[in-house]
């Protein structure tokens, strides 16, 4: 049969694996191909490398998500609903004291209790284990302290839940109460008992979990040149993930001696590192099993002590153990985003360029370290881009306190201090009597640039969500001039997608993400990913790409991405990494197999390779389309002699950045970029605020599924509002915890929720697949500026703390109203703008870099671009080379220590390798 | 500061407990304080009813209890005794998926799903009494459900979507029908 024509209409014969049905191929749609191959679709940032493999099969079709028949008929099983025969109810003993010496646990009480099977304490598992090789600082269960109330304490399991509960009761510990700490400024200080001994290296006596001190440019120079100044001290509240399903595990030591672990993870690779040190078994003796996972945001990456009590339960009972927790738990494991203090001082000189941003950010951890260190570093370098900026200064500082760990949260790290410094850039707008919009649009670092830290930006749609937001939501007729009550307001957002480093930094060089295919005679592509699916929709986007390469139907796709024993490594959803990394590693595998269904296909119809090009279920010459094979044909020939088609891809960030002491973190393969537009309605009598609009531009590189980049977008807005105008974990004023549950942990309901218009910006980054970017976390930041600054348009006061309460926002206008001697607030005026001459000088610098950047982002000969080069500096030199006053400071002089700000005072601090030793 | 869910009697009694339960007359023998949400997971094998909070707060174990959505983690399962219930489970009929379910995946309205069983049989409930609602009457009828994932736009999308499959009187295609065929012909379908 070798070099036949295929007629239309008319089949040679039936293949066996066909169904018999024979339905007819498509032909290809012309509108999905890129115009650089010959198709219709239009490519206004320029082709792609991934052009050619474009099928026209899913990518850019909304697309519903390849598990959500599992999810609607429920038969989707979380981690609460794995039932295991013979299981066990499993419970956990928690610390009622804020801080305490564990003096001695007595299980005899709870072990007599009939049906009790096993007890187990922190004498059982003595290893530690976090999800930062750096800062290994927890322990199952408490070795010698409790940390914060509600810390592990033991754990029991029972044959029943009533049982498991009872015996929680009974099993009595003698604590010794030491002194808490709570206000994260007195972390600060020396303490008697520092939370943690860290063992090796200490920073004085004190509660710092890390500090950072980083200078770029002349930063004792930025204040001569600037006319116009922010300076605020933020507080903002810490708040939870809030998921709608509590953590849950089930451990089964099965009879071969093998542990699974099942369990909603978004990072099952760390759990299972975790546990093998802490468990001491080999990583192959485990398997973890992800579940669906109901919601991560965060919430759910670290290898959690939970996980770990469960798996000793089980191993020492012999039987599985179900452990869920209630709906308070969730509260008291926590890693939510950090409350936090944040001092931002911002400086534009007379041509309106941010001539210095200055930050200090002090971050309260709680009791553990979980990502902190990272989120140390993010609170500082996330902002320095979009904006070209003149000079740059960030002391931050984490310190653990008595309370319930903070850790990643969606936008980690970079939320509270964006919402600073976009409420900084509105304040810098209003003195220089500009447009906040100009003024961004004026001072954006073009695509293909470097940052002032170093970070290499590739793609960015960051003017193009600007301008958009701008003309979608009406904003030259809208701002300052809304009556008083109501407003507008703009904020932006930069974000790393995906982690230049992986957090297990491995000399060996192992792959990010790594993605195994598999095809058999069915013709139906088995795919193997480690990629945790938290609902994100990673596994439709590893399916989408997978089929667009070879042509296929997404029902021809199945994904395995569950369980370790069978997927290959992936480092799990974090920082925002699944689509750019997992994505191109499936690219890369399907493309193995592509090539050998071509080269199957040139030896049936006798053609040449390169004329063949792969449509829906067909692969055929681009030149005669009768001429072809369908898709089970050629991979019946490619088979020949070998069996199933195998093959592996995997992606691995390329080599970046500086080397400058934490020049890796925020380093990231590619960066998203978003703008958002805000309207909200003020009582000015009562201080409620309604956001009534918001105009979402996100720029995502390309949306491989726009149903789901809606989808992040419009959750990433509900989350952001919650953190702007409600959510809040309170405490009292001895400590405790006030609000564990979903009453008074307030998230919006759908009544709160705004009318989203999410605006998708398509960016077309060189390195994403097919151009994409991550859609998950970024859209979360701009929300919480915008909405501030859509309060300032409204009633003319600038909040700096969060969450918005009602009462808050009272106090500030009953301020207002002092100051200016009014008594109603109903006779207040809202802030008024008349443009000063600045705004054009702006508008037109703003249009010669619009002009700029269109040709540097089409043009593949562009030059360098350092941050500096707005300020006069060598565009094509790294400044600190092309300036010998540019400093690059990672360590504070005696000068600034001298006067340190709040988080910087860390730094006064002699760092020793042992506790209480001499300096 | 621990609080605890309901406290347990010492000495709950063995009950016979029956109801409807998905079109299916089941028997239970349950303790008589036992919540509904409980038994249903425990004991009538519906899992896809989910645990959120356990007090009231997320609609993630809401079902019908004789067509009427109501919280299962709120409600004493003797309460029920008798009643006919409706879960996730008994909203489509193992071929055709209710036109909400269907619309849920095609337009956003589940994320990471968990509270999607919530808000189906709240909506199923609606839509059974009023099959095209304005947008006030779905936002009042989800609003003791809560979704972290998806905003709650895209689950309104759906709404709207599903009452237009209803208002034309369609049906979704049975899930058990062939599809794509990996040998396809090429041209003209005839
Ligand atoms: S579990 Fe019933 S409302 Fe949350
Ligand atoms: S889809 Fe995740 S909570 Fe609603």
């Amino acid at each position: 049969m070798v070099g036949y024509k295929q007629q239309p209409g008319k089949l040679p014969f039936s293949k066996p694996g066909s169904g018999g049905k024979n339905s007819f191929s498509k032909p290809i749609e012309e509108n999905m191909i890129p115009s650089s191959q010959g198709g219709k679709l239009k490519q206004p940032w320029g082709p792609h490398r991934h052009d050619s493999l474009v099928s026209g099969q899913v990518i850019g079709k909304d697309t519903a998500l390849v598990d959500s028949n599992w999810k609607v008929t429920g038969q989707a099983h979380y981690g609460d609903d794995v039932r295991i025969k013979g299981e066990l109810i499993g419970r956990i003993v928690r610390s009622p004291h804020h801080y305490a010496r564990v003096i001695s646990i007595d299980c005899s009480r709870a072990l007599k209790l009939p049906g009790v099977v096993a007890v187990a304490t922190g004498a059982d598992a003595n290893n530690k284990f976090g999800v930062l090789p750096v800062t290994k600082d927890e322990h199952a269960m408490a070795v010698d302290k409790v940390r914060h109330a509600g810390d592990l304490v033991a754990c029991v399991a029972a044959e029943d839940e009533a049982t498991a509960r009872e015996a929680e009761r009974l099993i009595e510990v003698e604590y010794e109460i030491l002194d808490s700490i709570h206000d994260m400024r007195d972390g600060l200080k020396d303490s008697f008992e520092p939370i943690h001994d860290r063992g090796k290296y200490h920073i004085g006596e004190s509660n710092v979990q890390k500090r950072v001190f980083q200078e770029f440019g002349d930063v004792s120079g930025m204040l001569s040149s600037s006319v116009a100044s922010y300076k605020e001290d933020w507080v903002f509240a810490g708040v939870n993930h809030a998921f709608t399903e509590p953590h849950a595990v089930v451990a089964h030591w099965d009879p071969t001696g093998r542990l699974t672990l099942y369990t909603p993870q978004q990072v099952p690779h760390y759990v299972h590192r975790a546990l093998a040190d802490v468990l001491e078994i080999p990583m192959h003796q485990i398997n973890v099993h992800r579940t669906f996972v109901g919601g991560g945001f965060g919430g759910k990456s670290d290898p959690f002590p939970h996980e770990m009590c469960a798996a000793i339960l089980a191993r020492k009972s012999g039987r599985p153990v179900r452990l869920t927790f209630d709906r308070e738990e969730v509260y008291w494991v926590n890693r939510g985003r950090h409350p936090s203090r944040i001092e931002m001082n911002l400086h534009a000189d007379e041509e309106g360029r941010i001539c210095g941003i200055e930050t200090d950010a002090l971050i309260d951890g709680g009791a553990f370290a979980s990502f902190g260190h990272v989120t140390t570093y993010y609170n500082g370098v996330l902002h320095t881009a979009p904006y070209e900026i003149g000079s740059f200064h960030y002391t931050g500082a984490r310190v653990w306190t008595n309370k319930p760990a903070s850790g990643a949260m969606r936008g980690h790290g970079a939320v509270n201090s964006r919402c600073a410094v976009e409420v900084g850039l509105d304040h810098l707008a209003e003195q220089l009597s500009v447009d906040p919009i100009s003024l961004r649009l004026a001072n954006l670092l073009p695509p293909h640039s470097s940052t002032i830290t170093g970070f290499r930006v590739t793609s960015i749609g960051m003017r193009e969500c600007l301008e958009r937001v701008r003309q979608e939501s009406g904003w030259t007729k809208k701002f300052r001039r809304l009556p008083l009550g109501k407003g507008i307001g703009v904020g932006c957002g930069f974000f790393i997608s995906g982690s230049g480093l992986p957090i297990h930094w491995d000399p060996n060089k192992f792959p990010h993400a790594t993605v195994h295919l598999k095809i058999d005679m069915d013709g139906g592509v088995t795919v193997h990913t480690g990629a945790a699916e938290i609902g994100q929709g990673s596994d439709t986007v590893v399916a989408q790409s997978v089929a667009e390469v070879l042509g296929l139907p997404l029902d021809m796709i199945r994904i395995k991405s569950r369980e370790s024993d069978t997927s290959p490594v992936d480092l799990g959803s974090y920082s925002s990494r699944v689509t750019f990394m997992n994505a191109n590693a499936a690219i890369s595998a399907a493309m193995d197999i592509r090539n050998n269904l071509i080269d199957a296909t040139a030896q049936i119809t006798n053609s040449d390779k390169q004329g063949l090009v792969i449509g829906d279920r067909r692969i055929f010459q681009k030149s005669d389309p009768s001429v072809g094979v369908s898709y089970l044909e050629a991979l019946h020939k490619a088979q020949e002699d070998r069996g199933a088609l195998i093959s592996s891809g995997a992606y691995r960030t390329p080599p970046m950045g500086k080397t400058h002491k934490g020049a890796a973190a925020g380093l990231a393969p590619a960066y998203s970029f978003s703008a958002y537009a805000a309207e909200v309605t003020v009582d000015v009598e009562t201080g409620q605020i309604n956001v009534e609009k918001v105009w979402a531009a996100h720029d995502c590189g390309k949306a491989l599924n726009p149903l789901a980049v809606k989808g992040q977008i419009i959750g990433s807005c509900h989350m952001g509002m919650g953190q702007v105008l409600s959510e809040e974990m309170r405490y009292s004023r001895n400590g405790s915890l006030l609000n564990p549950d979903l009453l008074d942990y307030k998230i919006p309901s759908v009544h709160e929720m705004p009318e989203v218009t999410p605006i998708i910006v398509e960016s077309n980054d060189p390195e994403g697949p097919f151009g994409a970017k991550e859609a998950g976390e970024g859209p979360l930041l701009p929300i919480l500026p915008a909405v501030c600054n859509a309060v300032y348009d409204a009633i003319g006061v600038r909040p700096s703390e969060l969450p918005l309460t009602p009462e808050k926002v009272f106090k500030l206008i009953e301020k207002r109203c002092k100051s200016e001697g009014i008594l109603d607030p109903l006779h207040l005026s809202p802030p008024s703008l008349n443009y000063s001459d600045l705004q054009t000088t702006l508008e037109n610098r703003a249009s010669e870099h619009s002009t700029r950047d269109i040709s540097r982002r089409l043009n593949e000969e562009r030059s360098e671009y350092y941050n500096g080069a707005l300020f006069g500096l060598d565009p094509s030199i790294p400044p600190d080379q092309s300036d010998p006053s540019w400093a690059v400071r990672v360590t504070p002089d005696q000068s600034y220590l001298d006067d340190p700000r709040l988080a910087g005072s860390a730094w006064k601090h002699t760092e020793r390798r042992k506790r209480g030793e001499e300096k | 500061m621990v609080q605890y869910r309901l406290p347990m009697l010492p000495h709950p009694e063995e009950i016979e407990w029956t109801a409807e339960v998905n079109g299916a007359e089941t028997t239970l023998h349950i303790e008589n304080n036992a919540v509904l949400l409980d038994v249903l997971r425990e004991k009538a094998g519906s899992l896809g009813t989910k645990r959120g909070c356990d007090m009231g707060t997320c609609g993630c174990c809401s079902v019908l209890i004789d067509g009427d959505p109501r919280l299962s983690c709120l409600t004493l399962a003797s309460e029920a005794d008798g009643t006919s219930i409706t879960t996730v489970e008994g909203l489509s009929d193992g071929h055709h998926l209710h036109p909400i379910q269907q619309t849920f995946t095609e337009f956003g309205g589940s994320q990471c799903g968990f509270c999607t069983p919530g808000f189906l049989v709240v909506i199923s409930a609606l839509l059974s009494e009023n099959s095209s609602p304005s947008d006030e009457e779905i936002k009042s009828a989800i609003e003791g459900n809560l979704c972290r994932c998806t905003g709650f736009q895209q689950i309104v999308d759906s709404v709207r979507a599903a009452s237009d499959i209803l208002v034309a009187g369609d049906r979704v295609e049975d899930s058990t029908s062939a599809k794509s065929d990996p040998h396809p012909g090429f041209g003209e379908e005839v």
